[in-house]
């Protein structure tokens, strides 16, 4: 019971995170692409989960977990941040435009 | 070979190399997100690694990547504003 707890957390990670993969490679533009950067953290954290039910609270389980929580809080603000970096190298600014404030 | 080397074979074949690709092939921005992508796929691959070979090393080689890769994506995205 416990190794197919482990084989699906394992492999719903690696899902996740190829599901990532697969989504950065067919989006167009860098902020569709970015759409699919922050979500990395939950395969991690299901990594992390199936480390945890297949031996505990170990060292190597331990690290997984803050790992997960690392890319978990760190993933949405990078994401953030590029997507910062890209107005600004698109546009020159972080003011809108004329035709973005108008009412459509 | 075990789950676990099989799952970090998973991610290092079909996750690092289509980043690798658009991190080759799309403009400077957009090869800046493959990168922050490669960057948590390799950790998790790490943390794979030392499950499957037991080696706690390779754990905390996957933390200190996870910290710069956060540090090096805020310094690129701040230099690709203008500069580059």
């Amino acid at each position: 019971m416990r190794a197919a707890v482990v084989g699906v957390l394992l492999f719903a990670g690696v899902g996740v995170e190829l599901f990532c993969c697969i989504g950065l490679v067919a989006m167009q533009g860098a902020y569709d692409r970015l759409h699919y950067t922050a979500p990395a953290g939950f395969g991690a954290a299901l990594v992390a989960g199936a480390i945890l039910v297949h031996e505990g609270f170990s060292m190597v389980a331990d690290k997984a977990l803050l790992l997960a929580g690392m890319l978990l809080f760190l993933s949405p603000l990078i994401v953030s941040v590029t997507a910062r970096a890209a107005r600004i190298r698109e546009l020159g600014g972080l003011r809108p435009e004329r035709e973005e404030l108008e009412e459509p | 070979m075990n789950e676990w080397l099989l799952a970090a074979s998973l991610i290092l074949i079909g996750g690092i190399v289509p980043c690798g690709i658009v991190c080759f092939l799309a403009p400077a921005i957009e090869a800046l997100v493959a990168l922050e992508l490669a960057g948590s796929l390799t950790a998790v691959a790490l943390i794979l690694l030392a499950e499957g070979i037991h080696r706690q090393p390779f754990a905390d080689l996957a933390i200190v990547l996870a910290a710069l890769s956060f540090v090096g994506a805020i310094a690129f995205a701040r230099f690709l504003e203008r500069e580059l």
